[in-house]
């Protein structure tokens, strides 16, 4: 627990006042200057409050007040302005920065116990509050990966292939993402949507659960009305997607949603289910779409043996598995070397 | 404790200040014991003399506090005065006050000086 109270004046003899005041309830730090009060800050974790002085030698109580706004310490630390009637715009300056309440000098001591009291137990509270608050979301963005980790295994139980695959394509979501994002502005996502966006490609085939074993798992060709079920798969996935979406982080559930149904568009138009052109398809639905195409390439399947790296490369960049966006195809030709590594490192484990 | 007694004569509230120190008065008479040390860091009146009252008003600020927490009374409602009337833009009328109330700290002084 934060015992400690940060007493900052020039005047010892103010100091050894409000010291002889805590000194039974809380551990006592001085500092006779500002300089000094910022050292204590930075190397002391267990300061409860802090008592400060505007006007001192060296450096101020304005600047601590700067210095904790910029670390950000001023929300967790009550800081208690100390003094003898000052200049009112001055006050109003260390309330605006964050400053929680003035004490008068002469000191009242009884009165000044109490109120300090009262704003640290405040603040420790609230700062305990904080700290539960962050773990629940901690364990609730858990729980959500779980829960769409589940979805993802049932469709390994269903289809063999796809238990390795979903891994491959959330590592190759994760590089081409980045890249597409790094090198084109038009494109940038901030990180955390990135991440939401991994997770979500997760699911981008949980409609083949409701896709017939002879028509998934068959060895050879589909005939034109096998291949119309499969394609059936995007918009069961949606299907399936809506049923979960209060248990599902609104955001996950948003680009799930979109990915599912949209990671076989093409660029051209000639994809399915919707025939969407352009970036009419989203950004994150485009780049899911060359990570599957990718990662079916380059793995054995029923109907088909394993193509190498470089041929799967070249096939994807000579249109043989429909037409990309070509931006989506130099972040994804940029990558090649990291995708390499991520396939040795998948093949290790 | 001859010196608080010695104190009250001169118009110290030692009884106020002894709250303030929580009854500690051993604490009480060590800070009194600091402050003609912080008088002479604080001469008010040689920014006075050179018309600095920029200076003068902070030095003044300074004393106020100390005066206060000590309880040294007479000497605190004087530079409350000289504060206010510095910002008030009066600097003759404070250094008036400034002269009167000098005897009287000088005797504070030298009782504590006396009594340590």
């Amino acid at each position: 627990m934060n015992n400690a109270i940060l007493i900052v004046d020039d005047m010892e003899i103010n100091r050894a006042i409000l010291a002889e005041g805590f000194k039974d309830e809380y551990e006592i730090l001085e500092a006779e200057n500002g300089l000094r009060a910022i050292e204590l800050l930075d190397s002391n974790s267990n300061i409860a409050a802090v008592l400060l002085d505007l006007i001192m030698p060296e450096m101020g109580g304005m600047d601590v007040l700067k210095h904790l706004n910029e670390n950000g310490k001023i929300l967790h630390i009550p800081v208690f302005i100390i003094t003898a009637e000052s200049s009112e715009k001055m006050l109003m300056d260390a309330y605006n920065l964050g400053a929680v309440d003035v004490i008068n000098k002469p000191f009242m001591m009884n009165f000044l116990r109490c109120r300090i009291g009262n704003i640290i137990e405040l603040y420790r509270h609230r700062n305990d509050l904080e700290d539960i608050v962050k773990e629940q979301v901690e364990r609730l963005s858990k729980v959500n990966l779980s829960m769409v980790e589940t979805l993802a295994t049932l469709i390994e139980f269903r289809d063999c292939e796809s238990g390795e695959h979903v891994k491959r394509i959330c590592g190759l979501t994760e590089i081409i993402m980045t890249a597409v994002t790094e090198m084109y502005p038009e494109y940038y996502l901030p990180r955390a949507e990135i991440e939401k966006i991994v997770t979500a490609s997760i699911l981008h085939d949980v409609g083949k659960i409701a896709i017939p074993d002879g028509i998934l798992n068959k060895p050879g060709r589909l005939t034109k009305e096998e291949f119309e079920v499969m394609k059936q798969h995007t918009t069961r996935g949606c299907d399936i997607l809506t049923q979960i979406p209060s248990v599902m982080d609104e955001d996950i559930y948003k680009y799930s949603y979109d990915i599912c149904r949209h990671h076989h568009e093409r660029w051209d138009g000639r994809g399915y289910p919707d025939g969407l052109v352009g970036d009419e398809i989203s950004i994150w639905a485009q780049v899911v779409a060359v990570a599957d195409v990718y990662d079916a390439l380059v793995s054995p399947r029923v109907y088909k043996a394993a193509f190498d790296f470089d041929t799967a490369m070249k096939m994807i960049n000579n249109g043989e598995c429909g037409t990309f966006n070509p931006k989506v195809l130099n972040a994804f030709n940029a990558s090649a070397d990291k995708i390499r590594r991520e396939e040795a490192v998948i093949e290790n484990n | 404790m001859e010196l608080i007694a010695e104190l009250e004569t001169l118009g110290v509230n030692t009884t106020e200040a002894l709250a303030r120190f929580m009854n500690n008065s051993g604490l009480y008479v060590r800070m009194l014991g600091k402050f003609p040390a912080a008088v002479k860091d604080a001469d008010v009146l040689t920014h006075f003399q050179a018309k600095d009252y920029e200076t003068a008003v902070a030095t003044a600020h300074t004393l106020k506090g100390v005066t206060g927490n000590l309880s040294l009374t007479p000497l605190f409602k004087a530079y409350t005065d000289i504060v206010a009337l510095l910002r008030a833009n009066e600097p003759d009328k404070a250094e008036a006050i400034l002269t009167e109330i000098l005897p009287v700290q000088e005797k504070i002084i030298a009782c504590i000086e006396k009594n340590s």
